[in-house]
């Protein structure tokens, strides 16, 4: 009778949860493309030859597929041994390095965009102006408008997803592997390669797969750091599109949309193959502290140089934007007389509509990030645990929304959430919920897939015989198992949400205004300095609380 | 198919339209006829008769909004005015998104320029005012009531003068596109996202040419946001920039800023941005009596007042004040390159292209 019950509460959850992903993210997008088919009335493939037969899309095209996937190898390459260095080894400061490099994921793309743009611009950049004074170079040995600049920029923006997802699943790992390699002669270097690497797999390939959509999705950072370049990537060509505000506008850049969607398909397909059918189960029921890799004499020189990484791609930006914010002519150094000036910083703590604003940001990204994780959550239990036809189905749809740009996702929502189809739901909190839980859900899926995939189902089996049910399984063995990647997904999810600025900005209303939306407007009405004083603001407020939650759970739970 | 014309005046000319019966395109110096039918009888500007909600979308810079959402408590204690602000291009996105869905989220638009007006005349969603006063505008109207310029953004060049030297400087539109040692350090607005930028273009190539544009592309001009652009420009990463003017105004009123205005030899290019009322079966909250009198607040001269303040020129030759640090009315009109508003909208896609194949992503010629 009971057993029955349990049965049941799994189905309804599960069957509440696909119903939500139909009617708030498929219709609309389903819509959309509709749309874009049938623009003339019946079915034509017209607008499609139209766009993908005009040569400059296709610069566009081979420019985003450039750079995100180059962002995509390079975010991997760094953030492994980061992960591996800060979460396994005895690196020295290995926790300061940690909060560092998950820092860079706290300040808004565009605001990171500016402070890059100004370090490094070829005529004037503070560290092209510094590294040719030093080495008494001719011109700027950089070039930020360059695709180099570009990848540069959007690695140093994306690589914390991929950090944040292997280092969680790294620190779950059933160490008794790595020391039967090295019981068994194997050098740590080997194990590293032969074992840790293998075994960490799938999550690799989930922050891969992160990183590649983040970056091929974006607008911020290509719309600052390429356009003046001349490098046009799909999503500005997509706003170039939506931006006249016809009918034929909005087709054309759904149309072109399409391929971003295909291309978050084709890379989910590829990494679930790389993955395969490989069994990667790591943690099984002793579950141990993972061995400390002593680097011995090497130790010194890594810590030199990950201080260094961390210096050039986290401090110097950072620096840059506190720097920003004090100055009042960005033309003259902020040491100059009369240049620095703490108005900005009152500007951002007087404004009434900042502190609403700032409320409402707050609201807005816990009700997505939580809801969010709910959904993952399930949705990969359903994924891995249970074998449903279509079991993949809510994965691939979570993954071609956050491939959508986020401009087609708002506008997709304006149209089939604003009473046209019964429901209502434009101009209030909850289209802004909707809208961040289709763009950011995938951060929290990624995570928390990579992680269940790494359990032994005979936790949950033993569970089971010994009369839990689902719902208790879920709470006493799943849930305590993936605490520590469904935290660190809940925050992927939060943090975007917090400033999310293109999706806002077409959707909020006089009471849901949020702080995204302001820092849009200070970024555009040219007060670059309120908008670094608000991003730095942003950041303490981030990093203190992370700070007191890591102290409050002993080091539990921090990301 | 609705035929519409484009009655340009000279300040003192009394204008409305008799019926428009061609399509007289062409934006330059046209002297519309005479008929007193533009005076409907309205109520004077500031009643406060009206009472309910209105919504207004609306490109202008947010502090603005402040100051004028103030005002018109006052001038309409009972009537709730609310700005929903964004940048033009998202505003009217939003818009097209919006009339896919068949309901409006506004009563009133303060966005864009003329040619767009033109567009939302067309899809017939506007709701057609005629404003008594209309003989005192300086700029282009709707014939028919269903808009008319209530600010006027204007594109002109800036420099920093702590960095650069005006004599070094190009002076003039054509000599910023065509002077060689200006190559990689100048900046512009995206005329593919930007409304003022486009139509600034627009008239640029009626008055020089297709040449002007491929002149512009060879000088690797930086396509991109104004913001971003005056930062440049501060930083001295950008000698010169063509952008608009209330930008640098107001950054030399509230920051003391020293960049300063050029008003080009060849003449600046005032882009007036339209209000316009929608229609009761799609707006918002269907008040139509209470927008048509915050239209008319607008295009008052003490509506006026509130545009000038924010670094604007005002649409009325009746009204002399002008913005901080700029120069008369009078006087900038006395040099300015004229836009074809017809051809902005009619011809949008061919010059749109024009655009990024010169522009924005040469490579792909």
């Amino acid at each position: 009778m009971m057993k029955k019950f349990t049965f049941d509460i799994k189905w309804i959850l599960i069957a509440g949860i696909i119903g939500f992903l139909l009617v708030f993210q498929v219709f609309p997008l389903v819509y959309l493309l509709f749309r874009a088919f049938f623009a003339t009335g019946h079915f034509s493939l017209e607008s499609f030859a139209r766009i993908y037969s005009y040569a400059l899309n296709w610069t566009c095209l081979k420019n985003t597929l450039f750079t995100a996937l180059l962002s995509m190898v390079f975010g991997v390459l760094i953030a492994f041994p980061l992960a591996w260095l800060v979460g396994r080894t005895n690196l020295h400061g290995r926790r300061i390095f940690r909060t560092l490099f998950v820092m860079t994921y706290m300040v808004p793309p565009y605001v990171g965009a500016m402070a890059w743009l100004r370090l490094l611009n070829p005529s004037v950049g503070t560290l092209n102006v510094f590294l040719q004074k030093i080495f008494g170079l001719a011109g700027m040995p950089f070039n930020i408008y360059t695709t180099g600049g570009l990848v540069w920029v959007l690695t140093t923006f994306y690589y914390p997803y991929a950090f944040i997802t292997i280092s969680r699943a790294m620190e779950k790992m059933d160490p008794s592997l790595e020391e039967a390699s090295r019981i068994s002669g194997a050098s740590p270097l080997k194990t590293l390669f032969t074992v840790t690497i293998p075994l960490m797999l799938p999550s690799i390939a989930a922050a891969g797969l992160l990183v590649f959509v983040a970056a091929a999705s974006c607008y911020g950072i290509p719309s600052i750091i390429g356009a003046p370049g001349k490098i046009y990537t799909v999503t500005t060509r997509i706003v170039d599109y939506v931006y006249v505000g016809s009918q034929q506008g909005l087709t054309d850049a759904t149309v072109l949309a399409v391929f971003l969607m295909l291309l978050a398909m084709v890379i989910l397909y590829v990494s679930n193959f790389v993955i395969g059918k490989k069994d990667y189960i790591t943690v099984s029921g002793k579950s141990v502290r993972p061995a400390v890799v002593d680097l011995g004499r090497w130790n010194l020189p890594i810590t030199i140089l990950v201080g260094a990484f961390a210096f050039i791609v986290v401090i110097l930006p950072f620096a840059t934007v506190f720097m920003t914010s004090f100055t009042v002519n960005m033309g003259k150094s902020l040491f100059a007389a009369g240049n620095m000036t703490t108005k900005y910083w009152g500007i951002i703590f007087s404004r009434k509509s900042i502190i609403k604003s700032f409320r409402n940001s707050v609201f807005s990204a816990l009700w997505a990030a939580t809801l969010g994780m709910i959904v993952c959550v399930i949705m990969a239990y359903l994924l891995k645990r249970t074998n449903v036809k279509g079991k993949a189905v809510p994965d691939f749809l979570i993954t071609v929304g956050s491939g959508t740009p986020s401009v087609v996702i708002a506008l997709a929502l304006i149209m089939t959430m604003s009473g046209r189809f019964g429901i209502n739901i434009y101009n209030t909190m909850a289209i802004l919920v909707v809208a961040y839980m289709i763009k950011y859900m995938l951060m929290g899926m990624r995570t928390v897939v990579s992680a269940i995939s790494q359990i032994s189902p005979s936790l949950e089996e033993a569970a089971q015989i010994s009369g839990a049910g689902w719902l208790r399984r879920m709470k006493d063995v799943v849930l305590p198992l993936t605490a520590p990647s469904v935290v660190a997904g809940w925050f992927l999810i939060f943090m975007p949400c917090f400033y999310e600025l293109t999706m806002s900005n077409l959707l909020y209303s006089d009471n849901t205004k949020t702080l995204g939306v302001e820092l849009y407007l200070y970024q555009t009405y040219h007060s670059q300095q309120t908008a670094s004083a608000l991003a730095a603001a942003i950041l303490i407020l981030v990093a203190v609380l992370n700070i007191l939650m890591n102290r409050l759970t002993k080091g539990k739970f921090s990301i | 198919m609705i035929t519409r014309q484009f009655v340009k005046r000279a300040v003192s000319i009394f204008v409305a339209g008799a019926m428009a019966v061609s399509l007289a395109a062409c934006g330059g110096n046209k002297e519309g006829s005479t008929s007193g039918n533009a005076g409907a009888v309205t109520e004077a500007a500031g009643s406060s008769d009206v009472s309910g909600k209105v919504v207004i979308y609306t490109s202008m810079y947010e502090d603005i909004i402040d100051n004028m959402e103030t005002e018109l408590e006052k001038v309409f204690p009972d009537l709730d005015v609310e700005f929903f602000q964004g940048g033009s291009g998202t505003i009217q996105s939003k818009i097209a998104a919006e009339m896919d869905a068949g309901k409006m989220g506004c009563d009133i638009l303060m966005v864009a320029e003329p040619s767009y007006a033109l567009q939302l005349k067309e899809a017939g969603i506007l709701h057609p005012h005629p404003f008594a006063e209309a003989d005192k505008l300086v700029f282009d109207y709707d014939p028919d009531g269903y808009w008319y310029p209530v600010r006027v953004c204007n594109m002109v060049l800036a420099y920093n003068p702590e960095k650069y030297s005006r004599d070094d400087l190009p002076l003039s539109m054509k000599d910023f596109a065509e002077n060689d040692s200006m190559k990689g350090k100048l900046s512009m607005s995206n005329p593919l996202t930007s409304g003022t930028a486009y139509c600034s273009m627009v008239g640029l190539l009626d008055k020089y040419g297709e040449d002007y544009l491929k002149a512009l592309g060879n000088q690797n001009v930086a396509i991109e946001s104004g913001s971003v652009a005056l930062t440049k420009l501060e930083t001295g990463e950008c000698s010169e920039i063509m952008v608009l003017e209330e930008s640098v105004l107001k950054k030399r009123e509230e920051e003391g800023s020293a960049l300063e205005v050029i008003y080009p030899e060849d003449g600046s290019i005032p882009v007036p941005s339209p209000i316009m009322i929608i229609d009761e079966k799609y707006s918002a909250n269907a008040n139509i009596a209470a927008a048509e009198a915050v239209q008319e607040y607008f295009l008052s001269p003490a509506g006026q007042q509130l545009v000038i303040n924010g670094w604007m020129y005002g649409v009325r030759s009746d009204v002399e004040e002008y913005p901080y640090d700029a120069v008369p009315l009078s006087e900038l009109m006395k040099n300015t390159i004229p836009v074809d508003w017809e051809k902005c909208y009619k011809q949008r896609e061919e010059i749109r292209t024009l655009l990024q194949e010169h522009l924005t992503v040469p490579e792909a010629k």
